[in-house]
């Protein structure tokens, strides 16, 4: 796939659009859209009726308002489904793989763009066609290996493979960015005494606020969201992670709806608070990462 | 100024825990899965090697090209039903006024939510007793339409394309509109000099100006379905009776549920083929003689 070199600072949603659009949309096409969105967001908006409706209401009035507001719904499923400690689990490890992955990234990406040496066509090559690998192929092997050096049903068993497979994004991102830093800023940083880890660490690095955005928004909706790694290399019950335990939870209280929705609800509303704050952000950042990838 | 010396042990160590953390747990296991597949391993106890079994026996069993078939499926209703989708809203949704943005985000919000979630919405919507979408059904008065949407074999792997759908049109719309906005006005006024305008701009100037957006979309659409693990997992588990098992599903079941490593490995360097055959023709028919 080719690649491009624009970064997401220049894949600029805001610029002009303004003649491109065709002439004033009329209030019939208007209409349709809203009725498009609607649609499309009317099952969240089921989601969060039914979480706060008794099993009864339920099942009589599926499209109405609850007729009294279930809030223990809430309260019994963070309870019963152990959402706290599920909560804390997926915080901890896409917080500390984000940050490997940034790190690691950048790094990485800083050595391929800057210098030239003798592996480098074999290391951009390999990155190339991590991009490409289906995530699930390498469940079995994956599961085997690290059951061999012990790692399964530890927190680094989601870390590190969740780093691995974001790193090549990260990586091209960070190829992509450092294009427009000019070499000159670390020339000057290099008279004024610096090593390359210094030139890094207190120039380059500090350069790189929007591609470190981009980078951790789409590793953080990744790593979060994250079901098939957490199904099979997790097992023990204190290390579960959201979707994992909510996959369980409706596997166990499958009959109890309102109970379940109440659990869904819960695991929504962090994810949904995050898009409403960085929306825009979040945007930008999914076209960069999937032009790319 | 540092020494070249200085600078490659820089090298080395900035970019070897990157290029190890990725070779480790992305490519060499790879090439594992290739090894035990032409192996019969339970997990524990010896392994034996059977050669070509493991692959003679997928390749001979039914179920494998039902998932196969799900899959191609699942990519087809991806090209089909989010692309043209996607371009149409991106179309009209181009400029950056209040209503296109707010209508935007709508459509992209699904995106952010978690497989699961989607799946376990979804797996309501179509419940047989209470789910929405037979409510409706009966409420409309059409109650012979109704059904177990997913329980019944050849409709449910329908139903299940439609939460996929619902949750990756609005990257690819968003995606369309970066590629749409990023076409020059000079362009525009050049066409419009030359006589192109509506239907006639949308085809020979404003889609041959995106179709390299569109061929990228096309190889997301790809990938991306025969990823698809998560939705199924959650909705179906790849049953009842087999009849909604994916690729994926189909490695995950044989593995972890049977406990036959050797087997699910051979079926997980299968999947490795395919998507690069898919991406490979996928590439050869979209590319444009010219230029």
């Amino acid at each position: 796939m080719e690649l491009r070199t624009t970064t997401a600072a220049n894949i600029a949603i805001d610029s002009t659009g303004k003649k491109l659009a065709l002439k004033g949309l009329s209030v019939l096409g208007k209409l349709i859209l809203i009725g498009y969105a609607v649609l499309t967001l009317y099952p969240l908006y089921w989601l969060f009726i039914s979480a706060f409706k008794t099993n009864e209401d339920f099942f009589k009035n599926p499209y109405s308002l609850p007729h009294a507001w279930m809030i223990e719904n809430i309260t019994r499923a963070w309870k019963l489904g152990n959402m706290g400690r599920a909560m804390l689990n997926s915080t901890f490890v896409t917080i500390t793989a984000v940050i490997l992955t940034l790190v690691l990234g950048i790094l990485a990406g800083y050595v391929l763009s800057r210098f030239e040496f003798r592996f480098k066509k074999v290391a951009v090559t390999l990155f190339l066609a991590g991009l490409l690998i289906p995530i699930h192929s390498t469940l079995v092997p994956l599961f085997l290996m690290m059951n061999k050096i012990h790692l399964l049903d530890t927190y680094w068993a989601l870390i590190l493979p969740y780093t691995a497979f974001e790193l090549p994004l990260a990586v091209f991102l960070a190829i992509g960015y450092m294009a427009s830093i000019p070499r000159e800023i670390e020339e000057a940083a290099m008279i004024d005494g610096n090593g390359w880890w210094g030139v890094f660490g207190r120039v380059i690095f500090p350069l790189c606020s929007p591609i470190v955005a981009t980078i951790s928004i789409l590793a953080f909706l990744r790593f979060w969201n994250d079901f098939s790694f957490a199904l099979v290399f997790i097992n023990s019950q204190v290390l579960k992670t959201l979707p994992l335990s909510l996959s369980l939870f409706s596997d166990g209280f499958g009959t109890d709806y309102s109970l379940t929705m109440g659990a869904m609800a819960i695991a929504v509303i962090p994810t949904i608070a995050v898009y409403l704050i960085l929306q825009d952000q979040i945007m930008k950042g999914m076209v960069a990462g999937s032009v790319k990838g | 100024m540092p020494t070249a010396l200085r600078s490659k042990g820089f090298i080395a160590l900035a970019l070897l825990p990157a290029l190890l953390l990725f070779v480790v747990f992305v490519i060499v296991p790879i090439f594992w899965s290739a090894y035990y597949g032409v192996f019969e391993w339970k997990g524990i106890g010896a392994s034996k090697f059977i050669g070509a079994g493991n692959y003679r026996e997928i390749l001979q069993d039914p179920i494998f090209w039902r998932a196969l078939k799900n899959n191609l499926i699942l990519v087809i209703s991806a090209i089909i039903g989010q692309i043209p989708i996607a371009l149409l809203l991106a179309l009209v949704l181009v400029k950056n006024s209040f209503f296109s943005r707010f209508i935007r985000s709508a459509v992209f919000m699904p995106m952010v939510l978690s497989t699961v979630v989607v799946g376990l919405i979804w797996g309501y919507i179509y419940h047989p007793q209470f789910g929405l979408v037979n409510t409706i059904l009966e409420a409309v008065g059409l109650e012979s339409w109704t059904r177990a949407w997913l329980s019944v074999p050849h409709v449910n792997i329908f139903a299940i394309t439609i939460p996929i759908n619902w949750s990756n049109i609005g990257p690819y719309m968003i995606i369309f509109i970066a590629a749409l906005q990023n076409i020059s006005s000079e362009i525009y006024d050049a066409a419009h000099i030359d006589g192109a305008y509506g239907r006639k701009r949308l085809f020979y100037v404003t889609l041959p100006m995106i179709w390299s957006t569109v061929v990228v979309t096309m190889v997301l659409c790809i990938s991306g379905s025969l990823k698809a693990f998560d939705h199924v997992m959650v909705m179906t588990q790849g049953g009842p009776a087999q009849s909604t098992e994916l690729l994926a599903t189909y490695m995950y079941n044989n593995t972890f549920r049977v406990y036959r490593y050797g087997y699910g490995s051979a079926v997980s360097t299968i999947i490795m083929i395919i998507s690069a055959l898919l991406i490979g023709i996928n590439y050869i028919l979209t590319r444009r003689k010219e230029r």
